[in-house]
């Protein structure tokens, strides 16, 4: 059957989105057979310019625009395009996925991704809570609401520990001064809360997971970064064949419901070897093209889950398959971006009309 | 594999060895190869040590310091059992 699939996350900058990967699980082992429509949120969007990848490329608004805004902007391609399913890959437009489900469901427009109280449940803010009241393994943890909570709470986790921002970046502190210092920063950037942690000394290991509408573990594919950018984007790694990660993995995935892709990061604590969730991501990673290589196709399992199917679990993961990131320089003509900018779309193959004209 | 490795591991034939469990790798010189290929296949540390003094030709003493000591690194880097 051809299927119209949209993906967005088109950006693989040195932050890289997961949406290219994704495209890439779908054009594996050949290519896809319906189209494949890019949605992106600017026009030096990096991915768009992949030839080969996108039969069609449109711009949408940023979540912040509100769910109408998006709406009406996907609706408008459907028009277009006709999408069956859309794989939405970023954390921050996953609310407003959540909130039109229904409605682009009504349209004929398919996802599976996890429901909005599971995904509020695993949030920074709410992870640690949540872990305590299902028994599920997690770094000591407070969550700092109050600037006067701080001194407390670093005298009950003690040295070293992480402190966290609720959004983005975490640093180790060794002192009260560092803690001073990173609170600080933390708070004027992203805001309250800021969560303190127990730094263990560990390993770090992510598993990518497929769960299908029961919760059961379709998929998954563990893996431990063996390079980081500074950022601490993994630009090399290797899968791996254990089963205690994927045994917690399904456990944590199970009891607090999941649906859909995510990225489960579970730390080693090396001196007892007891492992620790740590974050779940709901989405895939950027590094899902390495899952093609383990022989568990995720994405392509997920565009079956969305319409309905009952796939089965997948075989195991192969063990010892690694990826490199690598940067390369895409080279087009001014008038692909000119067509982004101005119209706000791109086409690289016929339209749904046009075919079926043909 | 071997019961006696607290995952699975592979080793090529270059000596370059594999961890499926946490994903680490190391090199093996030859002796190590040799100790490794042996343990692998069940072989017990009295046949292993007798296999070094033939293979390498080296006293007892020196084959029993490389045997020991392989299992020393083994044991630190938590690929055979405490």
């Amino acid at each position: 059957m051809r299927l119209n699939v949209a993906v967005t996350g088109l950006h693989a900058a040195d932050n890289p989105a997961p949406g290219i990967g994704v495209i890439r699980c779908l054009h594996h082992p050949e290519k896809w057979e319906g189209r494949i429509i890019g949605l992106a949120y600017d026009a030096l969007d990096t991915g768009i310019y992949d030839e080969g990848l996108l039969d069609h490329a449109y711009l949408i608004p940023y979540p912040n625009s509100g769910s109408q805004a998006l709406l009406d902007r996907l609706l408008y391609i459907h028009e277009q395009q006709h999408i069956d399913v859309i794989i939405p890959t970023l954390d921050s437009e996953l609310p407003v996925f959540q909130k039109l489900e229904q409605v682009l469901r009504d349209n004929g427009i398919a996802t599976f991704i996890p429901p909005k109280p599971v995904t509020d449940l695993i949030s920074k803010a709410n992870l640690a809570e949540l872990c305590e009241a299902e028994n599920i393994p997690f770094p000591e943890t407070k969550v700092i609401k109050d600037p006067g909570e701080v001194t407390e709470a670093v005298e009950e986790i003690g040295f070293p520990l992480m402190i966290k921002g609720i959004y983005y970046e975490a640093y180790t502190c060794n002192n009260h001064s560092d803690v001073q210092q990173y609170f600080e920063k933390l708070r004027l950037k992203w805001g309250l809360p800021i969560i303190l942690q127990k730094k263990i000394e560990s390993e770090e290991f992510d598993v990518c997971c497929v769960c299908d509408e029961n919760s059961d573990l379709l998929g998954a594919v563990p893996i431990r970064k063996t390079r980081l950018t500074d950022k601490g984007k993994a630009w090399a790694a290797v899968t791996l064949k254990n089963k205690q990660l994927l045994e917690l993995s399904a456990r944590i995935l199970k009891q607090i419901g999941w649906t859909g892709p995510c990225e489960v990061e579970i730390l080693k604590n090396t001196r007892t070897g007891d492992y620790n969730l740590i974050e779940i991501n709901p989405r895939f990673p950027a590094w899902i093209y390495l899952c093609t290589g383990a022989d568990q196709n995720l994405p392509r399992l997920v565009v079956e889950l969305a319409l309905g199917e009952k796939p089965v679990p997948l075989e195991p993961a192969k063990s010892g398959i690694c990826f490199v990131r690598h940067a390369i320089d895409l080279v087009c003509p001014l008038d692909y971006i000119e067509n982004l900018t101005t119209l706000g779309e791109l086409h690289f193959s016929e339209g749904e009309e046009q075919q079926d004209k043909g | 594999m071997s019961e006696i490795f607290s995952s699975e591991l592979t080793m090529s034939k270059n000596g370059f060895l594999f961890d499926h469990g946490s994903g680490l790798t190391y090199t093996l010189n030859a002796t190590g190869q040799f100790i490794f290929h042996l343990l692998e296949s069940g072989k017990k540390s009295t046949h292993i040590l007798e296999k070094l003094i033939t293979e390498f030709d080296v006293t007892e003493d020196t084959a029993r310091k490389d045997l020991d000591d392989f299992y020393r690194q083994l044991k630190e880097l938590g690929l055979i059992e405490q």
